[in-house]
């Protein structure tokens, strides 16, 4: 079977030949690690920063070639930043992005991680500009990427959820204290970021994309990070628009929050098609997840990332092999990390994923 | 007494910020002792910490108590400044090289500040050798370090190596915390103890410092 239609067949929750992998994004070091060369360019999960769009083209080409080389099955792009546009750079080698997040450079990760912001007060935001969703470029590397790789592997772009989006934007102490000042307000800026996402997921759309994956956390380790009626008023209403609209658009939508989700499973299934990352340090197990919405969600997880980075090769083999057991089952599993790659990961126990899930992971699941 | 116990359930219930401020300063214009004041918040930081841990509040909400703490005591501070109340000890914190993230040290903070500790905060990204400067400077009683990625916590060897190389491990007690992070790891590098998340981290703190002064 076509790594494309593997993951297609995940989608709708069928058992397809085996258990397709991948990973929600890499950091620049692992890939670098992976194909033996440096790649001189610096990124972000967050939010789209590379402006030249030869270095564009030029990572896109390094990630479908690294995904490649690992044998994954789900290729992940970001968004592109607009034609045009430049970050602000401030002197203390900070940079601004295009909604006012200050980023500041992880060196090791060579990643742009938001670090503070330009809105001191509630009025600040009022005289912003946000960026403009019809502005030309933003799918630029989502089409590119299809272009290259056509019907090999399925392809998912990478957004940024508005909850978290607008918790990064103003920070965390920042967001609260206006969610709490000024519900309201809150309230409106994370419909506009959404409104953005709609317009954005449409263009993805057109682009042959196969799925939206949207980043932020909505979890923290004890639980969701702001009370359960905020997520039922505000954010799930705002969400069910952006996931309608990929729907429109011939994809399907996985969420993606770190966390202990429990208290909203209910929520997620009446919402999205998917989960990631099913979160094993936050008390998601994701055995039980299967059992309850199996036939509801998509599960993409849940190696842990930790382990990742502090287990041995074999401990990772094992731990591969019992998630295959409990979340593959009846089809609807994606394999992946709990995160991503991250700089710190081993390199010998993220081969160990695949090779175990390519080894073990054939259906019917026999292990 | 039950003025301030109102007061304590305004906290405790996350109430609007300026009703709070203006709550305290009231209290104080009725000459209550601000040190009275400051045991009251630290109860009501106390209960949101439990409300917290059992699952009764979210992180929003232990946020917008801390944020609700600081507005008091930058309030209290003068007043407290009059008053024969010493600190309940000195803690510099800050996140490790290579490592920017800041929420749970900034809860910490607010949380230390609530509870009469005076704080230094030396932001993200602070090298070992920022971390042995403050120490020789600011004669703090508790170090904290705090790193989130599993790819930034093996940093934290190198601060506590570089400050024992310095000569400086015997004139304070170090504490580490983030996601990654375990007591058995907290062992393995030398720190003197290690929590979990902030609240864990004001218990610790606390047992430290009482620890040093018997």
């Amino acid at each position: 079977m076509k790594k494309r239609d593997r993951v297609l067949k995940t989608l709708e929750i069928e058992e397809p030949d085996m258990v397709p992998i991948t990973e929600m994004d890499m950091e620049v070091p692992i890939m670098e690690a992976i194909i033996g060369e440096t790649l001189s360019i610096t990124t972000s999960l967050q939010t789209p920063i590379v402006t030249d769009r030869r270095l564009e083209r030029k990572r896109t080409d390094f990630k479908i070639e690294c995904y490649r080389k690992v044998d994954l099955d789900l290729l992940t792009v970001d968004l592109s930043p607009p034609e045009g546009w430049k970050p602000e750079e401030n002197p203390d080698g900070t940079i601004v992005d295009l909604w006012g997040r200050i980023l500041m450079l992880d060196k090791e990760a060579k990643a742009w991680v938001p670090y503070s912001t330009v809105f001191n007060q509630l009025e600040d935001f009022e005289d912003f500009e946000f960026p403009d969703p019809n502005a030309p470029g933003w799918t630029y590397a989502t089409e590119y990427a299809k272009k290259t790789i056509g019907e090999e592997m399925a392809l998912a772009t990478f957004i940024r959820d508005p909850f978290a989006h607008a918790w990064e934007i103003f920070t965390p102490v920042k967001f609260v204290t206006w969610m709490y000042q000024n519900p309201n307000f809150i309230g409106k800026v994370i419909k506009e970021l959404s409104d953005f996402n709609v317009e954005v997921i449409r263009q993805i759309g057109e682009t042959g994309a196969d799925l939206i994956i949207s980043g932020g956390d909505y979890c923290e380790e004890k639980g969701p990070m702001v009370p359960i009626n905020f997520f039922r008023d505000v954010i799930f209403p705002n969400l069910k628009r952006q996931v309608d609209e990929a729907h429109r658009g011939g994809m399907k939508f996985i969420k993606h929050t770190d966390g202990n989700i429990n208290p909203l499973l209910e929520d997620f299934a009446d919402t999205v098609d998917g989960l990631h990352s099913l979160d094993p340090t936050a008390s998601v197990e994701i055995g039980e997840v299967k059992a309850k919405y199996g036939d509801e969600l998509v599960l993409m997880g849940n190696v842990s990332v930790d382990n990742l980075a502090m287990k041995s090769r074999e401990e990772i083999v094992e731990e591969t092999k019992t998630c295959i057991r409990r979340a593959s089952p009846g089809g609807g599993h994606i394999l992946s990390s709990s995160n991503s790659w991250a700089a710190g990961a081993k390199l010998e126990n993220c081969l160990a994923m695949v090779e175990t899930v390519r080894r073990y992971g054939a259906y019917p699941i026999a292990i | 007494m039950g003025e301030l116990r109102d007061f304590q359930t305004l906290i405790i219930q996350i109430s609007d910020i300026e009703e709070v401020k203006r709550t305290a300063r009231k209290i104080l214009e009725t000459d209550a002792n601000p040190v009275d004041v400051l045991e009251v918040l630290n109860e009501a930081m106390r209960e949101v910490g439990n409300r917290y841990e059992r699952g009764e509040y979210f992180l929003s909400e232990l946020i917008m108590a801390g944020v609700l703490a600081s507005e008091v005591t930058e309030i209290l501070k003068p007043s407290l400044a009059k008053t024969d109340l010493e600190s309940q000890g000195k803690i510099v914190v800050g996140t490790v090289k290579g490592d920017i993230h800041d929420i749970g040290k900034n809860i910490l903070i607010m949380m230390l500040s609530a509870a009469g500790f005076e704080v230094v905060d030396l932001g993200v990204d602070v090298s070992a050798e920022k971390f042995v400067e403050a120490i020789d400077k600011e004669e703090a009683d508790v170090l904290g370090i705090s790193a989130l990625l599993s790819s930034t916590m093996e940093n934290l060897r190198g601060v506590i190596e570089t400050i024992r190389r310095e000569g400086l491990r015997d004139q304070i007690k170090i504490i580490v915390g983030g996601r990654p992070l375990t007591k058995e790891f907290a062992d393995e590098i030398g720190a003197d103890s290690y929590a979990k998340d902030a609240l864990e981290g004001v218990r610790v703190v606390k047992e430290l410092i009482e620890a040093a002064e018997v």
